[in-house]
């Protein structure tokens, strides 16, 4: 994709730069975001951390192009999405970003082989094609046998792996969890932790929003959001490869 | 190929949307069930109304002009003609001579009298005194025996040719012809049946309970000269004249013969079925329209019902909502989720509303008039609730479509 781009300087997945949100609410205005600036590179692995209030889900929100900024820029590969129309926003949801809920947020009445393929339909691929990239993706998180079951026949750890396989059935540039252990409990979280790794290690960019250090301590990159602005932003090596 | 593929999954949407609310949808469709069968049966009754006056008129003749007193549909000005002197045989015998080799001219002047063959009596009968002309200028022609002959007329005979109900309700079984019967006091033979007619319906002349009689007898014995026994001059043209020709023609001659000076306005009226047509389609007209717009109420009720079940709708998958807009729904996708559901839920109305029309419809065939459902109207009685169901849809989807997907996945 950055083929003609020099080595120092890859367009990077993600950028943003100064980014402002604002609420109104009645006459006051709340700043959840007062201009937070980070790039994030091709197959990163970074934890957006943070107390309640300190605006990482505003962020997340934007990052997922389910809102727009204020003020600031925002350039998805390259591509700004800041000032996109909502249908647009839709687009770029479908094709360039992966969603992992804490509560799931499956179609409660419809089957796991539905609830994967949903993205697809929206995309516009022919049943066929769908079908067969749903039942892989179902395959590849280790649910082949249970297809045609409903989310409500699934326990919560097989119900997010339904809902990693629906975010990657896309090819995300993004795959973009917020708390994504926060209703299992430790051992499934721990299952589904390994698969973020696993993930993280065939080249997936992935974003976690999370609260627990055990959990962002998967990432390689860790970065701290207090009043709206970035507290810190820090790097382990060890933990996982950086981008070339 | 997108847009294809929204549409079914709107569709699949909306069906499971319905079967987890089946209870709900069947009441919620009540309403448009009522309006949609309101709107059939308005509809065929009106066909029906209008068949039946048709049929009762097409032994009339669209192509015959009828001169009279008074003109056949009177609005509002009754005391303008009251005054008229009556027309005569006389007058008959005048636009004949006028009009011979040009026309056929047939006086009518009726009365209604009781009847009665032995032991069973008609009260009202309507009594036609006429000559051999009438079956020319009408359609109608005897079922049985012979019609009057140009010397029943001339020799005054006291010969009656009856109507179809006449026959079957005074004579049932018995074969008529050569009967004596009773018109009024005086005795009649019976030389003919005519055949059936139809028409009494709503009030209007019933072709069948007629009994025609030589108009020279019907003088004699009836007297002819009153103003309530005005003559009715029937016209029929020879050749394919316009009728309106024909009928200015006919004005030039009566004029002469009730001798009325230029400029004085004519004392008799000139009349078509055309006229009766046209009255007839007004009242009709304004019938429809009553009857549509109780129908409009109806349907508008019935849809603000769907409406309001689809705000419901809307309100308890906003979640859902959410989900689908983060997975990259656009919003003509939510948009046609909902739209597709009240559509669905109308059509079910529609559909119960055409099986209530359908009954309905046995039962007035059975008991009022002829009238049957007819595809056509089905149809658009399907197309009616297909539009009131997205029309009541609209609201709700527009809301529902517009919905931030952040505040929505936030919803429980």
């Amino acid at each position: 994709m950055n083929r003609i781009a020099p080595a120092a300087a890859p367009v990077p997945t993600l950028q943003l730069e100064d980014i402002v949100r604002t609420y109104v609410m009645g006459a006051t205005e709340v700043q959840a975001l007062r201009g937070v600036s980070v790039a994030i590179q091709r197959n990163e692995y970074v934890a957006i951390m943070g107390p309640s209030g300190s605006g990482k889900s505003t962020l997340m929100n934007l990052i997922g192009c389910l809102d727009r900024p204020t003020s600031g820029r925002y350039l998805l590969e390259g591509q700004p999405v800041g000032e996109m129309s909502d249908d647009e926003l839709a687009d770029i949801r479908n094709r360039r970003i992966g969603f992992v809920f804490q509560t799931f947020n499956l179609l409660p009445r419809t089957n796991v082989l539905h609830n994967v393929e949903l993205p697809l339909i929206y995309a516009g691929i022919p049943r066929a094609e769908r079908r067969e990239r749903a039942l892989a993706a179902i395959a590849r998180v280790g649910l082949a046998d249970r297809a045609l079951h409903r989310p409500n026949e699934l326990s919560g750890g097989q119900r997010q792996r339904v809902a990693i396989a629906r975010a990657l059935i896309g090819n995300p540039a993004i795959l973009l969890a917020d708390e994504p252990t926060g209703n299992l409990d430790s051992r499934t979280g721990a299952d589904i932790m390994a698969m973020f790794n696993e993930l993280h290690a065939s080249g997936q960019t992935v974003i976690l929003i999370t609260h627990e250090d055990d959990i962002a301590a998967h990432a390689a990159r860790t970065i701290r959001l207090r009043d709206g602005l970035i507290e810190s932003d820090q790097s382990r090596a060890a933990a996982g490869a950086r981008p070339a | 190929m997108r847009i294809g593929l929204e549409l079914t999954e709107a569709a699949r949407i909306s069906w499971s949307a319905i079967q987890a609310n089946r209870g709900r949808g069947a009441l919620t469709t009540l309403g448009i069930i009522i309006g949609i069968t309101a709107v059939i049966t308005t509809m065929t009754a009106a066909n029906g109304l209008a068949r039946t006056f048709r049929e009762a008129f097409s032994t009339v003749g669209a192509d015959v002009l009828y001169v009279s007193r008074m003109p056949w549909v009177i609005v509002n000005d009754f005391w303008m003609y009251r005054n008229r002197p009556a027309v005569e045989l006389d007058d008959s015998e005048r636009l004949a001579e006028a009009m011979r080799g040009r026309a056929i001219v047939n006086p009518t002047v009726d009365t209604s009298l009781p009847t009665r063959y032995r032991g069973s009596t008609l009260d009202s009968t309507q009594i036609v005194g006429t000559t051999e002309k009438q079956i020319v200028v009408s359609s109608a022609v005897p079922a049985a025996g012979r019609f009057l002959m140009p010397f029943d007329v001339r020799q005054r005979r006291m010969v009656a040719v009856i109507g179809h109900e006449v026959r079957e309700r005074l004579f049932g079984t018995v074969d008529p012809i050569g009967r004596k019967v009773y018109l009024g006091e005086h005795v009649f033979r019976v030389v003919g049946v005519m055949e059936k007619q139809g028409g009494g319906f709503l009030g209007g002349p019933n072709f069948d309970l007629q009994v025609f009689v030589p108009v020279s007898t019907f003088v004699k014995v009836f007297g002819g000269r009153s103003r309530d026994r005005s003559v009715t001059i029937a016209v029929k043209a020879l050749s394919h004249e316009a009728l309106p020709e024909l009928e200015h023609e006919i004005t030039g001659e009566m004029r002469k013969i009730r001798r009325l000076r230029p400029g004085q306005p004519e004392n008799f009226s000139i009349n078509r079925l055309d006229t009766l047509m046209d009255a007839y389609n007004n009242v009709m007209g304004v019938v429809l329209a009553i009857g549509l717009l109780v129908t409009g109420i109806a349907l508008f009720v019935g849809g603000v019902g769907v409406t309001n079940v689809m705000f419901v709708s809307v309100m308890e998958r906003t979640r859902e909502i959410g989900i689908r807009k983060a997975l990259g729904a656009r919003r003509r996708g939510i948009l046609l989720q909902f739209l597709i559901e009240g559509g669905i839920i109308c059509l079910f109305g529609g559909l119960a509303g055409i099986l209530l029309a359908w009954l309905i419809t046995l039962l007035i065939n059975a008991t009022l008039m002829p009238a049957s459902l007819s595809p056509g109207i089905a149809a658009t009685a399907i197309l009616i609730a297909l539009a009131v169901g997205m029309l009541a849809g609209l609201a709700p989807a527009w809301k529902g479509a517009r919905l931030d997907p952040i505040e929505a996945l936030r919803h429980e």
